[in-house]
């Protein structure tokens, strides 16, 4: 691999800088630590040399600090406020133009000096400034906004002819050696070769006249603007993937067939693993407790049919993706439901405890993937001012919670109203995305205007729907690092969890099936569904997926959840669990490309992540094997929504090195 | 920051009318702007024959279109025309790499202010070679005066907007504004000497620093 250095800048000559600072003192000098290289280690050395040509002269330099990505003005700017720069006199900045311009106008108070020349790295022997793609490669592109490539051949004329020529060479080639500099190959010469080889030739028939008026700066102007708005909205970061929610979005729920077998897995919570109250052979009915929550932090599992158990034993667990224990039962088709499932007539007036009570015995638990015990979450030890129930579903294709919020509006107030009561909350916001607009006008109609809740409409992007991000969005709360929402006086529930509240303390029914969209491609029958938890998933491939397609598992990758945060599926064998939230079925990728590149430290991590981290340090500290040095960089807050990993430019699995490292962070905090 | 926009239908489609096609479309920056939905509906619309097409983010990574073009090597064969939409970096390496194809491509490419840095930003950076924001209170006059000018400004703008487009702020406003704040208006007594055009225009090739 020959990658280009593409270093934006390069120190200033040493007398040039001796005599910006002669009659200079207390300067506090912020570098950046560069982009577009091959990032093998932190530290640069334009700060020593900045060092030596000063004589270390510590009256002079008062403080450093290295800042990755200094033009990221987000990032930088609550870096370089938290500095203490109250004494120094002045501020000198090695970086490229775009870093010292930033720290200028951020501190505008304060003479800020550059101490680096931006280069060029630009046009292969020529005028023009040409500029690159996220890779480093050598070929450029000069962003004229009127491609010239179809004409001579897929090489640009302009980044490539000393001339900038147009309209074949100038004639002053020799050997196929440019004249302005005969270490450059003629451009012509390279675009009338490559033409030949393609068969074809280049003609005057249309003459070029470069407009140079293009792109017009009105355009560039409007363009960043209208990047700056996409980019900075809502949230910093995220990523706007293809919704592809269409295709389930105006499906009704349906209940999905009952399965002949049920595989129940005993740990579908955070939390300790529930245990067996049944034994072989002992016949069950729907509703009927099979697991007894171990301890608090714990759930119980209820049965979704009725029959026999005629197996604990283990299998994969969809979430884990390694063995675990589930209880096998055989569907008798009887339907029968457990007699203790009654609704709670006068649950308007039951305490608090009797409620959470209610909760625990039902299985109630996070049903937006995490699965959290909901009695748990309900207990806070801080007081809770604001309850947020989020229906984001920001994931492409998932339109479960949009569903629910559709066709059961009165019942997910009535559940809010019971959290409300349980939490003390003074206030809720119900936060749904703009692309659920029949979720939102139908929640607006059955919204009891006098109560104090409120819908809230809000941009497309994911990852909205990730707890801290949307306190930040809504309320504009910071949770604090390694922090959780309750110590900002906050819950986050989801749609679905409240719906389930509602279900348990009104009509008495435990959690034993939820609703999970099936998309994806080549599907018979996408939809939502309905689905009794522990429903095979061959049963659901049996179903929804069109057999015309053939080889499954070779072919098609499955997920649990969304295709970005979903989790793949080894076997069908694994059953739905109460954190399913949909099951999505892709074409596997043509290419699957065969090896991991270099990080060329590109910032497209640090430009996505919404939690505000470095995961290009994950990557560097990992590959090296010394995973302490990334608690620094707060690996603990990332939420793993693998919008880095999406984005790496050089394919980088970041969320298998950030995991390793969460491990290694935890366990030395235990110890 | 590279950005595209499609070329005009009447400029592609005399080029490639009743010709077997293979389609790269490059999914590399649409976090930061590709415009997806009309590459989609430009492709949907072509009446010719299409007999493959890659998807790929960072066409413009020469490694990655390597594997793909492996990959669709018999559908290439079959095409008689690549049709490419991508940044000009991407249609290079892909006419770099399959160089007795006719690959056309779709975009026309532009770049976005603070291209060289990852956040679009308000400012630009020409990469002169010798930095003059010393000079000027960090603004700097060469990216953003359309005249270049770096003693003063011209005359000619009006109530601190150019005279050359009235949506722009004159830099050279912005300048005096800056150094008022910071009490060094002395510095623009200092002439700044002539731009070296030598340092900034004729680059050496690139330095190949990972052979």
């Amino acid at each position: 691999m020959s990658l280009v250095d593409y270093t934006k800048f390069r120190l200033k000559p040493a007398e040039e800088i001796r005599g910006t600072f002669k009659q200079i003192n207390r300067i506090f000098i912020l570098s950046c630590a560069k982009c577009y290289k091959i990032f093998e280690e932190e530290n640069e050395e334009e700060y020593t040399h900045l060092l030596d040509i000063l004589g270390e002269d510590h009256k002079k330099i008062v403080g450093h600090a290295m800042i990755d990505f200094l033009c990221n003005n987000f990032l930088s700017e609550k870096r370089i406020l938290n500095l203490d720069l109250s004494n120094c006199a002045s501020v000198g900045v090695i970086s490229c133009g775009l870093g010292v311009q930033f720290v200028a106008k951020l501190l505008e108070g304060k003479p800020v000096y550059t101490l680096a020349d931006s280069v060029q790295q630009s046009g292969n022997s020529t005028t023009e400034i040409g500029y690159h793609g996220i890779s480093l490669e050598e070929e450029k592109c000069a962003g004229c906004s009127q491609c010239y490539l179809n004409l001579t051949g897929g090489i640009c004329p302009i980044t490539n002819c000393a001339k900038g020529l147009l309209n074949g060479p100038c004639g002053g080639a020799t050997d196929g050696k440019c004249e302005v500099n005969s270490s450059f190959d003629c451009a012509w010469v390279k675009i009338h070769e490559r033409l030949k080889k393609r068969g074809e030739k280049f003609t005057l028939e249309s003459v070029q006249i470069r407009d140079y008026s293009r792109p017009s700066l009105k355009l560039k102007s409007d363009l960043s603007l209208q990047n700056q708005t996409l980019r900075g909205e809502g949230f910093y970061g995220g990523l706007h993937p293809l919704e592809k929610k269409g295709k389930t979005a105006d499906k009704k729920i349906e209940s999905f067939p009952e399965p002949k077998i049920a595989v129940i897995f005993l740990s579908q919570h955070a939390g300790r693993r529930a245990e067996p109250s049944v034994r072989l052979g002992d016949k069950v009915k729907v509703g009927q407790k099979i697991g007894e929550a171990d301890g608090f932090i714990s759930s119980p599992i209820h049965s979704s049919i009725s029959g026999k158990v005629i197996s604990i034993e283990e299998r994969i667990h969809p979430a884990f993706q390694r063995k675990d224990l589930a209880i096998i039962i055989e569907n008798d088709g009887g339907n029968k439901f457990d007699p203790l499932i009654q609704p709670y007539k006068d649950f308007e007036n039951l305490p608090k405890e009797t409620l959470l009570e209610i909760i625990r015995e039902r299985g109630i638990v996070g049903l937006g993937g995490a699965m959290f015990p909901t009695h748990v979450k309900l207990s806070p030890p801080k007081k809770i001012d604001t309850l947020i129930v989020n229906g984001c579903e920001c994931e492409p294709y998932l339109n479960g919670d949009n569903r629910i919020m559709i066709q059961h509006p009165k019942e997910i107030f009535v559940g809010i109203r019971i959290i409300q009561g349980i939490l003390g909350a003074e206030r809720v916001f119900v936060a749904v995305e703009d692309n659920k607009l029949e979720a939102i006008t139908t929640l607006n109609k059955f919204l009891d205007k006098s109560s104090s809740v409120e819908i809230v409409s809000l941009k497309t992007k994911y990852p909205q729907g990730a707890e801290k991000v949307l306190i930040k969005r809504i309320l504009d709360r910071e949770v604090p690092s390694k922090g959780l929402p309750l110590d900002v006086g906050v819950v986050v529930s989801n749609v679905g969890t409240v719906f389930a509240i509602y279900q348990a303390v009104v009509e008495g029914i435990p959690l034993f099936q939820r609703v999970i969209t099936v998309s994806g491609e080549n599907l018979a029958r996408p939809g939502n569904y309905w689905v009794k938890i522990g429903t095979p998933f061959k049963d659901i491939i049996e179903y929804c997926f069109d057999k015309k397609g053939g080889g499954f598992l070779e072919e098609y990758e499955l997920k649990m959840g969304g295709p970005i945060m979903g989790i793949s599926q080894t076997s069908l064998d694994s059953s739905v669990i109460k954190g399913t939230t949909g099951f999505i079925v892709l074409r596997k990728p043509p290419v699957k490309v065969s090896e991991e590149r270099d990080c060329i430290k590109c910032g497209r991590c640090v430009e996505v992540c919404p939690m505000q981290l470095y995961p290009l340090y994950y990557s560097l500290y990992g590959r090296k094997g010394e995973p302490g040095k990334a608690i620094k960089y707060n690996v603990e807050d990332c939420m793993e929504c693998r919008c880095c990993e999406s984005v790496c430019s050089s394919k980088i699995s970041l969320l298998s090195f950030i995991k390793q490292e969460k491990e290694y962070a935890c366990s030395s905090n235990k110890a | 920051m590279l950005v595209v926009q499609i070329k005009p239908e009447e400029e592609i489609l005399p080029k490639i009318s009743s010709k077997r096609l293979f389609i790269f479309e490059c999914l590399g920056c649409q976090e930061i702007y590709f415009p997806a939905e009309d590459v989609e509906k430009f492709i949907d619309n072509l009446k010719e024959e299409i007999v493959g097409k890659a998807s790929l983010d960072y066409l413009c990574n020469r490694e990655f279109v390597k594997e793909y073009i492996e990959r669709y090597s018999k559908q290439i064969k079959k095409a008689q025309i690549l049709l490419v939409f991508s940044c000009g970096v991407g249609v290079q390496i892909v006419s770099s790499l399959l160089e007795d194809k006719i690959v056309y491509t779709c975009c026309d490419t532009l770049y976005l202010n603070g291209f060289q840095g990852l956040t679009v930003q308000e400012f630009n950076c020409d990469q002169c070679g010798e930095c003059y924001l010393n000079y000027t209170g960090g603004i700097c006059p060469i990216a953003q005066c359309p005249k270049h000018l770096l003693n003063g400004p011209c005359g000619g703008s009006q109530n601190g907007k150019c005279e050359v487009d009235p949506d722009i702020p004159c830099v050279w406003q912005q300048i005096v504004d800056r150094l008022a704040k910071l009490g060094r208006l002395d510095k623009l007594e200092e002439l700044v000497t002539p731009r070296n055009w030598s340092v900034s225009l004729i680059s050496e090739p690139p330095v190949k620093r990972f052979p």
